[in-house]
């Protein structure tokens, strides 16, 4: 089975969200990976119901979970609970735990994992066509959520990859010393959600390929 | 010149009174004591994920949160919720 793998990147902050997935799980996944402008409602609809795991950046509300341009992926009432029916979904955006969410677990969906409160952090907008490589800013409130995925594409359960983001958060934040980034830790761990079955898992897939360990991708050139 | 712990403090303070100018003005203050401390000499930038139908960017260079928390309610609200953790 594929994974959906869905990466908005139009603006600074899907920019340096899906750099760290590009950088961190796109290469431990089969296709299908929805990167620019692939990342519209078509594509998705077409590749949603073939996979076991749907992961997201993109901009999101409290019903709404958005792609490329903010055009609309998901929105509360207006799928086909075929994309979503017994899959573990995690969407790193702001609200969708709010509405989004529950309904997608009403509609078969076996695990969602995304935030109440809008997804904040501090990036380094110098970095923008290389966003892995902002581990001072970025890295502190991402790295946790490519922790939290790396958990779940290991076979680990919805629950316990929610515990290990959660876990590298508190880290996180007990080491940083930069008052703001700390606060943006902390408030993202505070409304990071599991809604769903806690024991639902999904294949576990091979890990990261030595090369990539090593070599990030090229760096990002469209303007943001 | 206080240390930027301090201003922090002052700006939690501020933005649990919901009281916009100080905490802009501690804000300012807090990013400069920052800079004297030796810090922040990239170009730091504010982010987050939710839709254009709120009425704040979705990237904001730290130097325009003072000016922008007095300019969208719903922006010192974010910051607010950020910093004070009251919902």
């Amino acid at each position: 089975m594929p994974t959906v793998l869905a990466m908005a990147d139009f603006d600074l902050p899907t920019r340096s969200a899906s750099g760290f997935m590009l950088r961190y799980i796109a290469p431990r996944v089969e296709p299908v990976q929805l990167l620019g402008m692939l990342v519209r409602r078509l594509p998705f609809r077409l590749a949603a119901p073939q996979s076991d795991i749907i992961i997201g950046t993109g901009h999101g509300d409290v019903d709404t979970f958005t792609g490329q341009n903010e055009a609309i992926l998901l929105e509360v009432g207006n799928y086909d609970p075929i994309e979503v029916k017994g899959k573990v979904i995690k969407l790193l955006s702001c609200q969708t735990g709010v509405e989004l969410g529950p309904d997608l677990v009403k509609n078969g969906c076996a695990a969602f994992m995304g935030y109440t409160d809008d997804y904040v952090w501090v990036m380094d907008s110098d970095l923008a066509s290389t966003p892995w490589a902002d581990k001072e800013f970025a890295g502190k409130c991402l790295m946790p959520v490519v922790d939290g995925l790396n958990a779940l594409l290991d076979g680990k359960s919805a629950g316990e990859a929610l515990n290990i983001e959660l876990e590298s958060y508190s880290r996180n934040a007990k080491m940083e010393e930069d008052e703001l980034v700390k606060a943006c830790i902390e408030f993202n761990r505070e409304n990071a959600i599991l809604i769903g079955d806690g024991g639902a898992s999904i294949r576990a897939r091979p890990s990261l390929a030595l090369p990539f360990k090593l070599i990030p991708p090229p760096p990002l050139l469209m303007p943001v | 010149m206080a240390s930027s712990k301090e201003e922090w403090g002052r700006y939690q303070e501020a933005l649990r009174r919901g009281d916009k100018e100080a905490a802009a003005d501690a804000f300012r203050r807090y990013l400069e004591a920052k800079k004297a401390e030796g810090k922040g000499s990239s170009k730091p930038t504010l982010v987050n994920l939710s839709s254009k139908a709120k009425d704040y960017p979705n990237a904001v260079p730290l130097e325009s949160i003072p000016k922008i928390m007095q300019e969208k309610p719903e922006f010192f609200d974010l910051m607010r919720r950020i910093v004070t953790k009251e919902k």
